[in-house]
């Protein structure tokens, strides 16, 4: 049994195969601990609509580098948006920040541009961009569509202000003297303030351009203007024509302004006249009241003093013309002057931009009143109708002292334009009308008698018979006269004779002329005779 | 007694790991071609359980990565492991194939881990019953053994075949190492596995 007993030895101490399981081990745990260091963050970012993303599949870029992938696509608590999970690199955890900003990107037809047609194929990425602001953010609302200037880009971004929409819209170009600086990025309309705001982007180093006194215009499309200048019609880049655009420029006379800040607000102007037609900043409102009709003078006409261009034409105060009759000043429904509020801006005349030139202006329209100092309402296009105010002196006019209404100082008015011309035309009618008419025509109708009894008499002396024989024999006598002519023709017989004639006295003269050359070199010749020397001939050369 | 007296180590002789003669296991070397003599494999559980352990580690991320990723024309890179192969066969409608794939790449794999743990903690334990189901058992186990390497093969097949470069190319995912390591691994384990030993403590007894 002893000897029998197998030995089963059992080793003792560490066997090396040991090594294996430790290397496994050593290389699971790296394993695990480089995916964690690899492990970047999870971000919740919300979007209106899942479009385009798909779980696992869509790729967070930047700057078209992966960064992350959209792990879940959810709908959010309120039913109102969608969460997408997205787990990012470990790379891109500093650029998540307050302001980073997520989009999706998919094909788009833009303004002039198609972009992202990659993803046709590939299908919707998401695009970030990173901020500047406080770290640690992890949850973001992704923008509805991608922003048009990358972040960080040097230039400048402003706020336009318009009343009512103009064909501006996002992506369309901000253009200074027609060439690109800058574009739209937004447009939206604040219906607190009831106004359109654009928000611009101006690149770098064209920012520098843009200065207080710059004014930004609408020139998209086509623009057609009737006023009281006539019909203009403005046109712009083709691309502005289809896309919309705006422009920015200092309008004439007016210096340069200091810089502006970042997100400066402007006013954003209709059309080229808009913009120049309001370069001043101070004003005073007036009112001129006309008895005859407005048709034709439309809000923001000009009002001229001599053709210079003072003010606009701000409205007609209709609604303050019914308050103030039935305020009991018994004006009411008594066919008064419609009173019409003007703008004047003293800065046109070339006074300085202040308020201290308002006060010279009222001075000058209560002097100039006193003066005879009237407004008169004129056409300025026969075409279109629209009529303008004009502002003059007219000595003659009966003294006026200088009115108000409702606050505003009144300049009292001529008759002007066509209410002149139709006064002097009644006039004229008028004295017409007194002229002696049915005399006149009484006599000029026997005038007309006497002419008849002429003409009579006239005829009878045309059918007298001699008159008649006479033709007769102005006739024969006409006819012997051509006989005559004809002895005289080409065939005639006189004709033929005088012709031969002629040949002779021609070829006498040519002998003639023969003799007389012979004699002009040998004298001589006429008692001796010419010696006619031999006609040459050539000879041999001499050897 | 009988049986005692019967097996070669009950005298004294122990086989040659090389040349299979038996020679006396006092002397250290086989008198033929010199190997080194044992009665048993040396440290025989020892190896086997390092090497199980080791298959065990490999196991966890043959699972949990990739074994396959595909690039298609306009389509993110595509990842598969086997649990999600097997998934999404099942949602195809293709039961059976799911099934061979489970049964070959989890089922075997892990039983064969299983099997072996169980054989190295009896063995330790000098468990004297159920001798022949454990003899059953190891063989089964190292039978099945080279069956198992079933999806490293198709994976490799299919890498090697599938290369549209741009359009369709299959890669092999880091699971798929993993994979055929725990294979090889295990029948390492299973081959350093002395099934003498299951007996070796009932002989003694009834010695």
């Amino acid at each position: 049994m002893d000897e029998a007993t197998p030995e089963v030895s059992r080793g003792r101490g560490i066997s090396p195969i040991w090594i294996i399981p430790l290397v496994a081990l050593a290389l699971g745990i790296w394993m695990v601990i480089y995916t964690l260091m690899r492990e970047g963050p999870d971000v919740e970012i919300r979007f209106s609509t899942a479009e385009g993303l798909e779980e696992g599949k869509t790729k967070v870029k930047y700057r078209n580098v992966q960064v992350g992938v959209v792990e879940a696509v959810s709908l959010s608590d309120d039913r109102e948006g969608v969460l997408a999970q997205v787990k990012l690199d470990r790379e891109v955890t500093d650029m998540l920040r307050e302001d980073t900003r997520f989009w999706v990107v998919t094909a788009r037809l833009g303004a002039g541009s198609v972009s992202g047609l990659d993803t046709l194929l590939s299908g919707a990425y998401i695009e970030m961009s990173p901020g500047h602001g406080r770290t640690g953010v992890r949850e973001f609302v992704a923008l509805e569509r991608p922003p048009l200037t990358p972040r960080g880009t040097q230039g400048l971004r402003l706020t336009l202000v318009s009343e009512e929409a103009p064909s501006v819209s996002t992506g369309d170009s901000v253009l200074y003297k027609g060439y690109e600086v800058g574009r739209v990025e937004s447009t939206e309309f604040d219906p607190q303030r009831q106004q359109m705001r654009h928000s611009l982007f101006i690149d770098a180093p064209f920012h520098t351009l843009v200065n207080s006194s710059v004014r930004f215009w609408d020139v998209s499309g086509v623009s057609v203007t009737a006023g009281a200048n006539g019909i203009d019609l403005r046109v712009g880049s083709l691309d502005t024509v289809f896309f919309g655009g705006v422009t920015f420029g200092i309008p004439p006379g007016l210096p340069a302004g200091e810089a502006v800040q970042d997100e400066a607000e402007f006013r954003l102007y209709p059309s080229f006249e808009a913009a120049i037609d309001n370069p001043y900043k101070h004003g005073e409102y007036f009112v001129i009241s006309f008895t005859q009709s407005l048709r034709g003078l439309l809000p923001g006409a000009p009002v001229e003093y001599r053709g210079i261009p003072l003010g606009r034409v701000e409205r007609v105060m209709l609604r303050e013309l019914v308050a103030h009759g039935q305020g009991g000043d018994g004006r009411f429904g008594s066919g008064a002057a419609i009173p019409v509020l003007i703008y004047l801006e003293p800065g046109r005349l070339g006074m300085p931009d202040s308020a201290d030139s308002i006060d010279t202006l009222d001075h000058i329209i209560v002097n100039g009143i006193a003066n005879g100092m009237r407004a008169t309402l004129a056409s300025g296009n026969l075409v279109t109708g629209n009529k303008y105010i004009s502002i003059d002196y007219f000595p003659d006019a009966e003294p006026t002292p200088p009115g108000e209404f409702v606050g505003y100082t009144t300049i009292p008015t001529v008759p002007g334009g066509f209410a002149r011309i139709e006064q002097q035309l009644y006039a004229l009618l008028d004295k017409f009308n007194q002229l002696p008419l049915g005399e006149t025509v009484a006599g000029a109708n026997e005038a007309l008698a006497g002419i008849s009894t002429t003409l009579e008499s006239l005829r009878v002396v045309l059918d007298d018979e001699k008159l008649q024989a006479l033709a007769g024999r102005l006739d024969r006598v006409l006819d012997e006269l051509q006989t005559a002519l004809a002895g005289f023709s080409p065939d005639s017989a006189i004709y033929r004779n005088l012709s031969a004639s002629l040949a002779d006295l021609d070829r006498m003269v040519q002998h003639l002329e023969a003799f007389s050359r012979t004699i002009a070199t040998q004298p001589n010749a006429a008692v001796f005779g010419a010696d006619i020397p031999a006609d040459p001939v050539p000879e041999a050369r001499p050897r | 007694m009988n049986g005692l007296a019967a097996t070669a180590a009950g005298r004294h002789l122990a086989v040659c790991h090389v040349c299979f003669k038996l020679a006396s296991a006092d002397g250290h070397h086989c008198p033929r071609c010199g190997a080194p003599l044992h009665l048993r494999k040396p440290r025989s559980l020892q190896r086997t359980l390092a090497l199980l352990l080791t298959a065990t580690i490999l196991y966890i991320p043959a699972n949990v990565y990739p074994i396959m990723i595909t690039d298609q024309l306009g389509a993110p890179a595509e990842e598969s492991t086997i649990l999600g192969g097997v998934i999404l066969l099942i949602e195809l409608g293709s039961a059976p194939i799911a099934a061979v794939i489970f049964i070959a790449s989890v089922m075997v794999p892990l039983g064969k881990l299983i099997a072996l743990y169980y054989l190295v903690w009896s063995v330790g334990r000098g468990h004297l019953t159920k001798q022949r189901q454990r003899t059953a058992m190891y063989r089964a186990t190292e039978f099945i053994g080279k069956w198992s390497m079933v999806d490293v093969f198709v994976v490799a097949i299919l890498v090697s075949l599938v290369h549209l470069t741009g359009v369709l190319v299959i890669r092999p995912g880091i699971a798929a190492v993993s994979f055929a390591g725990v294979v090889i691994v295990t029948m390492l384990a299973a081959e350093s596995f002395d099934p003498r030993l299951i007996w070796d403590r009932l002989e003694r007894k009834h010695g």
